[in-house]
C-alpha cells in the first residue's frame, strides 16, 4: 500500500514541483530582461493547450512510443530519488541506477526525432548527446567523489549522514571542489545557455523539438517540469544535505535552478566543440582537483 | 496578377468575408454536445486562449513591428504569447505584409503544417486587399482567399498597439469558442485549393492530406472534394505525384493524397 | 564417457558430418541440432562442474608428461557461451541466409572447427594442452576470416602475424614454466610461481599476458581485430565476435587470475611510478574500455562499429575480474555472457540488414524502421544492452563492476568506466539512427523484414538479453560455477541482483517500476488527447521547402561534428600513426626476411656455415 502511494504520488509531487520551476524560471527570465512575465497558470495553461489540439501529427510507431518511453522513463526516476517522506524504490536501486534510469528518456526521445525523418531533429540529437557526453564527464567525477566521501551509492544514506551531521557534513562543505565542478555540470544539464546548442531555435529549429506537435510537444512539456525537478533534486540530495522537511527541501530544490536560471540570460549559445572544450577543462578540472582531495583523506 | 475570384469560386459570402471569420463556420453541434463535453471543451478554449505559440511568418515588412510587441515594452508573454519556431508547434501564423506568389506556396504549406486549431493573422494592408502592391504581377491581394484568416490588422504600417488589440480579440474570440475558421479549411477545402491552382497552376500540390486529415477528423464537408480536388487525384499535384512514383507502396509514405 | 567426452564427440562427429553432406540443404539444421544438443550437454554438466571437475579420456602422453583435458567450473562456463554462440550463429544461417551465401559448405565446416578447437581450449588440463588448444583456436580462426578473401584475407594475415607472435609469447613462457617446475600442471606452475623471483615474475605475466592478450586485443595489440572480424561473412563474424575474442580472456583469466593469483600480481611493483602488475593491467584494460569506444564512434561502417566496441568491452570484463572482489569478478564473468548474447544480437541484426539492402555502410542507409521492424526491435534490444541502461542485461554487469570499482576505491578507473560507457550511448545512437531512423532512400522502397529463419534467433537473443535483465539471478548462477572455480571469493545474490551494505541493485524491482511507469506514460500519452493521424516522410519541417524524394534530407554523414572537431585530431593523430608505424615495422622486417631468403648471398651463407661448422668441430674436438 506504501509503496502504491509511493509510486502515484512521487512523480505526481515531481509533476507539480517541476510545474512550479518551470514558472520560475519563465518568471525570473522575464524580470531580467523586465518584463511582467507569464501568469501563474501559464505551464499548465501550456501543458492543456498542447494536448488539447484537435489534430495530432505521428511520424510512425517510434514517435508515439518515444513519449511514452520518455515519460515512462522519468517517471521511473522520481520513484528512486528520495524526497522527504517518501523513500520509494531507493533502497533497491542506488545512485548509479538512478544516473543510468536518467538516461532512458533520453533515450527514448532521440529514438524518437530521429523516427520524424528529419535533419534538424537529428542534428539537434546529435549536439544533445554530445553536450551529454561533455557535461558527463565532470558530473561523473562529482558524482564518483561524493560516493567515496560518504561510502555508499545508497541514495537514503547519502541523505541521512548529511542531516545527522548537519551543515559541517553537507557535501558542499565536505568537497566544495567537487560540488562546484557538480554545479557547472547540472547547469549544462539544464540545457540552458550557454549550453542550449541542442535547441538552438536559430539554427536547427529547436531540433529536437522541430516535428513535436500537439500531445508529443505537451509530453515535452512535462519532461521539462520532471528535468529541472530532478536534476535539482539529485544536486540538493548528493551536496545540499537533501531534505529535512519540504519546505526547505523545495527551497534548495528552487535555489539550485534559480541560479541557474539567473545566470543564463547574460550568455550566448557555445559552439558544439567550445561545450566539450569548456565542459572537459573547467568542471571536469575542478572536479578532478576535488576527486584528488577527497582520495587524499 | 488577377487573383479576383471568378463567379465560380465565389462562395457565399458570410464564409469569406475578411474579418468574419468563425461566423462563417460556426461550431459543430453546440446543441447536441453533453455537458461533460461542454465542460472539457470550455475548459480546453481556456486553456487555448490563454496559451498562444506564434509563429511570425515575415518575409514581406513589417516584421520590425514584432519586437517592440514581444519584448519588454508590451512583453506579449504577460497574456501567454510566445514565438515559436517551426509550424508543428505554433498556434497563430502571423503574415506580415505582402506575400509574392513565391512566398505564399511557403505559406500555404506552413498552415498546412500546423496543427488544428490554429489562427492566421493578417498584418497590414498588402494582406487584405494587395495594399500598395495592388498593381504588382507577383503578389497576391487577399490572403483570406487562400488559408481562412481569423482577423486583419489594418494599417501600414499597424503599430505594435494594434498588433496587441487583435491578439486580444483573438483570445477573446477562441475563449467564447468563436474562432474557427481553420474548420474551414477542411470543410471547404475545394474552394481554397482551387484558388490557389489559379496562380500557381494545376499542378499545384503540397505534401500535406488536407482530405484525408478532414476525414480522420471528422471535418469533411460537402465542399471538401470538389472540381479542384479533382485535379490532385488525377496525379496533377507535383509532390504527390512524384511521392507515388518514388514510393509506390504507402506502409511508410502514411497516406498520400490521391 | 564422460559428459566432456561427449561434447568433444559431438564437435568430431559434426565436422565429419559437415565434410561429407556438408553441402545439403539440410545441413545448416542438422547442425544446430548438434550444438543444441552440445548445449544440454553442458548444461546437464553444471551440478558435476559445481563441485569438481569432469575428467575426459582424450589424452595423451609426451616426454613422460601426461597431457590430458578436463572440464572445470571455468572451462564450463566458456564452453556453454561456445556452445550457445555456435547454436545461433547456426540457427541463423540454417535458413535463407545460408542458401543465399556463396560456400556454405566451408563455413558450416569452419564453424564446426572453430567449436571444436575453442572446446578443446577451454577445457585444457594442462599448459601444453592450453598451448594446442591455443594454436587451434588460432588457426581455426584465421581460417574462418580469410575464408571469403577480398577485404577480409589481408585483416586476416594481420591476425595471424599478432597471433603467432602472441602463441611464441605463450609458448615461451610455458617453456620457462617448464624449465623452473618440470611440469606441465597448473598446480605446480601455481606453487613454483610464489618462490620465483620478481624479475622471473614479471617475465613470465609479461609473455602470457602479451600472448593472450593478442586474442582478446588488449590495448597496444587492439589493430588488427576490427578490421579481420567485421570482413567475415555475418553468422561467423557474430560467432567470432561473441566467443572467439573472448578466448584471451579466459587465458588470461586462468593463468594470471586462477594460476598465478591476483594477490602475487599485486605484489609486483613496477619501479618508479607505484603501480603494481596488477594496477597496471587494470590501467591497460582501462584505456582499453575508452580509446577503443572513441575510435568505434568515428566508424561508418555498422560492423567495424560494433567490432571496435567489441574490443571496448573486453576491457569491462578484464577490469571485473581484475578487481577481484566477489562482486567485480561476477561483473566481469556477467559481463562475458550478457556480450555474447548483445553483440550477436547486434551483429546478427546488421547481417540481415546487409542480407535486405547490400550494405552496411552507414552512411548509405536510412528510415529502414518501417521495413524491418522486428530487426529494429533486436538491435535496439541490443544496443540498450552494449550502452548498458536499464532494462536490459548489459546494465547488471556494468553496475556491479562500477559497484566493485568503488568498493576498492579505484575512483580514477571508475571515471574511464563511465567515459567509455557515455562514449557507447553516443556510438550506439548514431549505429540505430543511420541504419533505421531518418528519411528511408527511395532504393530501400522495396526492401522487406528479414525471413524468421533470421529474425527469430535475433529476436531469441535480444529476448535472453531482456530476461537476464530482469532476472539477473539466473545468469549469476552460470558465473558462481566459474567464480568457484577460479577461487575467488563468491557472491551472495538473489533473483533481482545484489545487496550491499553500501549500495543495492535489485532488477525486478527496477525493470518491473520501469514497466509500470512506461504503462503511465501509455495512459497519459494514449487516453489524452485527440487521435493521431499518420504522415507520410515528406510531409516534415524544411523551413518552408517543398521536400521530393529527389532531394536528400537526411543527416548520418559524420554524425558528430562538434565531437570530431575536438577528439578527432587525436583520433588521426595518435591511432592512425600507430597503425602506420607497426605496418612499417612489419614491412621493413618483412623486407628484410625476403632479402635474406630470396637474394643469393651464397658466399655469405657458406662463409656463415663454415665458421658454424668449424666451431662446432673445434669446441667438439676441446
Amino acid at each position: 500500500m506504501r509503496l502504491l502511494a509511493d509510486i502515484v504520488l512521487m512523480p505526481l509531487i515531481a509533476f507539480i514541483t517541476g510545474l512550479f520551476l518551470v514558472l520560475m524560471y519563465r518568471r525570473v527570465r522575464a524580470k531580467i530582461e523586465r518584463r511582467v512575465g507569464p501568469p501563474f497558470f501559464q505551464p499548465v495553461y501550456d501543458i492543456v493547450k498542447l494536448f488539447a489540439k484537435k489534430t495530432q501529427i505521428s511520424h510512425g510507431v517510434m514517435h508515439d512510443l518515444s513519449i511514452v518511453l520518455l515519460l515512462g522513463g522519468y517517471i521511473t526516476a522520481e520513484i528512486f530519488l528520495p524526497v522527504p517522506g517518501f523513500k520509494g524504490l531507493a533502497e533497491e536501486g542506488d545512485l548509479l541506477t538512478l544516473i543510468y534510469i536518467m538516461m532512458v528518456p533520453m533515450l527514448g526521445l532521440a529514438l524518437g526525432v530521429g523516427s520524424c525523418a528529419n535533419p534538424n531533429g537529428s542534428i539537434g540529437i546529435s549536439r544533445a548527446l554530445t553536450a551529454m557526453l561533455a557535461y558527463d564527464v565532470p558530473l561523473a567525477v562529482a558524482i564518483i567523489g561524493a560516493t567515496m566521501t560518504y561510502g555508499t551509492t545508497n541514495l537514503v544514506e547519502i541523505v541521512r549522514i548529511q542531516q545527522e551531521g548537519g551543515m559541517a557534513t553537507w557535501g558542499i562543505a565536505t568537497m566544495p571542489l567537487l560540488a562546484i565542478g557538480g554545479y557547472l555540470a547540472v547547469h549544462g544539464m539544464f540545457g540552458k545557455e550557454p549550453f542550449e546548442i541542442y535547441i538552438a531555435p536559430a539554427e536547427i529549429a529547436t531540433g529536437p523539438m522541430v516535428e513535436m506537435s500537439g500531445k508529443y510537444m505537451g509530453a515535452l512539456f512535462i519532461m521539462q517540469c520532471f528535468q529541472l525537478y530532478t536534476i535539482g533534486v539529485l544536486y540538493v540530495t548528493l551536496f545540499l544535505g537533501g531534505g529535512e522537511n519540504w519546505p526547505l527541501f523545495l527551497i534548495k530544490v528552487a535555489a539550485v535552478v534559480f541560479i541557474s536560471v539567473a545566470v543564463t540570460n547574460v550568455y550566448g549559445r557555445y559552439r558544439t566543440d567550445k561545450v566539450v572544450r569548456w565542459m572537459w577543462k573547467w568542471p571536469t578540472g575542478i572536479a578532478l582537483l576535488g576527486l584528488a582531495l577527497v582520495m587524499a583523506k | 496578377m488577377t487573383d479576383k475570384p471568378l463567379k465560380s469560386h465565389v462562395r457565399p459570402p458570410q464564409d469569406t468575408m475578411p474579418g468574419g471569420a468563425g461566423q462563417g463556420c460556426p461550431a459543430p453541434d453546440a446543441q447536441t454536445r453533453s455537458i461533460w463535453r461542454r465542460i472539457m471543451d470550455d475548459f480546453a478554449d481556456h486553456c487555448r486562449a490563454r496559451s498562444l505559440f506564434v509563429l511570425h511568418y515575415c518575409t514581406g515588412c513589417g516584421a520590425i513591428e514584432l519586437p517592440p510587441t514581444i519584448t519588454s515594452r508590451f512583453d506579449m508573454e504577460r497574456v501567454g504569447i510566445t514565438p515559436m519556431v517551426t509550424p508543428r508547434q505554433a498556434d497563430i501564423l502571423l503574415i506580415t505584409g505582402y506575400l509574392s506568389l513565391k512566398t505564399l506556396k511557403r505559406v500555404i504549406l506552413s498552415y498546412e503544417q500546423m496543427q488544428g486549431p490554429k489562427y492566421v493573422l493578417g498584418f497590414g494592408s498588402c494582406t487584405i486587399n494587395g495594399g500598395m502592391y495592388w498593381n504588382s504581377y507577383a503578389t497576391m491581394k487577399r490572403l483570406d482567399q487562400y488559408i481562412p484568416t481569423d482577423l486583419f490588422i489594418a494599417g501600414c504600417m499597424p503599430r505594435p498597439e494594434a498588433v496587441q488589440q487583435v491578439l486580444l480579440k483573438l483570445i477573446e474570440d477562441i475563449d467564447a469558442g468563436r474562432a474557427n475558421a481553420w474548420q474551414d479549411y477542411y470543410r471547404n477545402y475545394d474552394f481554397y485549393l482551387g484558388n490557389q491552382q489559379r496562380l500557381f497552376g494545376a499542378g499545384w500540390n503540397t505534401p500535406t492530406d488536407v482530405i484525408g486529415e478532414a476525414r480522420h477528423y471528422g471535418y469533411y464537408g460537402p465542399g471538401t472534394e470538389g472540381e479542384h480536388t479533382r485535379l490532385l487525384a488525377e496525379g496533377g499535384g507535383s509532390a504527390a505525384r512524384l511521392a507515388h512514383a518514388e514510393y509506390p507502396s504507402t506502409a511508410l509514405t502514411g497516406r498520400i493524397k490521391s | 564417457m564422460s559428459e566432456l567426452d561427449f561434447l568433444f564427440a559431438f564437435a568430431a562427429v559434426l565436422i565429419a558430418g559437415v565434410m561429407c553432406c556438408g553441402r545439403d540443404g539440410r545441413a545448416g539444421w542438422a547442425a544446430m541440432a548438434v550444438y543444441g544438443a552440445m548445449l544440454v550437454a553442458v548444461m546437464a554438466a553444471a551440478g558435476k562442474v559445481a563441485g569438481g571437475s569432469i575428467p575426459s579420456a582424450l589424452g595423451f602422453s609426451v616426454l613422460g608428461h601426461k597431457i590430458g583435458w578436463r572440464m572445470d567450473g571455468l572451462g564450463w562456463f566458456f564452453s556453454m557461451l561456445t556452445a550457445g554462440a555456435a547454436f545461433f550463429a547456426s540457427w541463423y544461417a540454417a535458413g535463407e541466409w545460408g542458401r543465399a551465401q556463396p560456400g556454405m559448405k566451408t563455413q558450416h565446416l569452419l564453424l564446426a572447427l572453430n567449436v571444436a578447437a575453442m572446446l578443446l581450449l577451454v577445457n585444457a588440463g594442462d599448459l601444453l594442452s592450453l598451448f594446442i588448444g591455443w594454436e587451434l583456436v588460432s588457426w581455426a580462426a584465421f581460417a574462418m576470416m580469410a575464408q571469403k578473401g577480398g577485404p577480409a584475407q589481408p585483416a586476416a594475415m594481420r591476425y595471424m602475424i599478432y597471433a603467432l607472435a602472441g602463441a611464441m609469447a605463450v609458448l615461451a613462457g610455458i617453456m620457462i614454466v617448464h624449465a623452473v617446475t618440470g611440469s606441465f600442471a597448473y598446480k605446480d606452475f601455481a606453487a613454483a610461481f610464489g618462490a620465483m623471483s620478481s624479475g622471473m615474475k614479471w617475465l613470465l605475466a609479461g609473455l602470457f599476458a602479451a600472448g593472450f592478450g593478442v586474442k582478446m586485443a588488449l590495448m597496444p595489440f587492439h589493430l588488427w581485430q576490427a578490421a579481420a572480424y567485421s570482413e567475415t561473412p555475418g553468422a561467423s563474424s557474430a560467432f567470432l565476435n561473441a566467443v572467439s575474442a573472448r578466448m584471451g580472456l579466459f587465458a588470461l583469466i586462468l593463468v594470471l587470475v586462477k594460476v598465478m593469483g591476483l594477490s602475487a600480481l599485486a605484489g609486483l611493483h613496477v619501479p618508479l611510478i607505484g603501480l603494481s602488475a596488477k594496477g597496471l593491467l587494470m590501467w591497460i584494460a582501462a584505456f582499453t574500455m575508452v580509446i577503443p569506444t572513441f575510435i568505434a564512434l568515428m566508424q561508418t561502417d555498422a560492423r567495424m562499429l560494433l567490432t571496435w566496441h567489441g574490443i571496448g568491452q573486453g576491457g569491462y570484463m578484464l577490469l571485473g575480474v581484475l578487481v577481484g572482489t566477489g562482486l567485480g569478478t561476477a561483473g566481469g564473468l556477467l559481463h562475458v555472457f550478457n556480450y555474447a548474447t548483445y553483440q550477436m544480437a547486434l551483429f546478427l541484426a546488421v547481417t540481415a540488414v546487409i542480407h535486405r539492402t547490400g550494405t552496411s555502410d552507414l552512411d548509405r542507409l536510412g528510415g529502414l524502421i518501417t521495413r524491418m521492424p522486428w530487426t529494429y526491435v533486436t538491435l535496439l534490444m541490443g544496443i540498450i544492452g552494449l550502452a548498458g541502461l536499464p532494462p536490459m542485461n548489459g546494465f547488471v554487469s556494468k553496475w556491479m563492476i562500477y559497484r566493485s570499482l568503488l568498493d576498492s576505491g579505484s575512483a580514477f578507473l571508475l571515471i574511464f568506466a563511465f567515459v567509455g560507457t557515455l562514449g557507447t550511448i553516443l556510438s550506439v545512437y548514431k549505429l540505430i539512427h543511420n541504419i533505421f531512423l531518418g528519411r528511408l532512400r527511395p532504393q530501400h522502397e522495396g526492401v522487406r523484414e528479414a525471413p524468421w529463419s533470421m529474425v527469430a534467433p535475433m529476436l531469441a537473443l535480444g529476448g535472453i538479453g531482456f530476461v537476464t535483465g530482469w532476472f539477473p539471478g539466473l545468469a549469476l548462477n552460470l558465473t558462481d560455477i566459474a567464480q568457484a572455480a577460479m577461487g575467488a571469493p563468491e557472491l551472495p545474490h538473489g533473483l533481482g541482483g545484489v545487496a550491499t551494505a553500501r549500495g543495492s541493485l535489485n532488477m525486478i524491482w527496477v525493470v518491473s517500476i520501469l514497466l509500470v511507469a512506461i504503462g503511465f506514460g501509455a495512459i497519459v500519452f494514449y487516453f489524452l488527447g485527440n487521435r493521431r493521424y499518420e504522415v507520410n516522410q515528406l510531409n516534415n519541417y524544411a523551413g518552408g521547402h517543398f521536400l521530393s524524394p529527389q532531394v536528400p534530407y537526411q543527416f548520418s554523414h559524420e554524425f558528430y561534428p562538434g565531437l570530431a572537431r575536438v577528439i578527432g585530431p587525436w583520433y588521426r593523430g595518435s591511432i592512425v600513426r600507430a597503425e602506420q608505424g607497426i605496418g612499417t615495422l612489419l614491412d621493413v622486417s618483412g623486407d628484410l626476411w625476403r632479402g635474406i631468403y630470396h637474394l643469393a648471398w651464397t658466399p655469405l651463407y657458406l662463409l656463415a656455415a663454415t665458421v658454424i661448422a668449424l666451431g662446432w668441430a673445434i669446441m667438439g674436438g676441446m
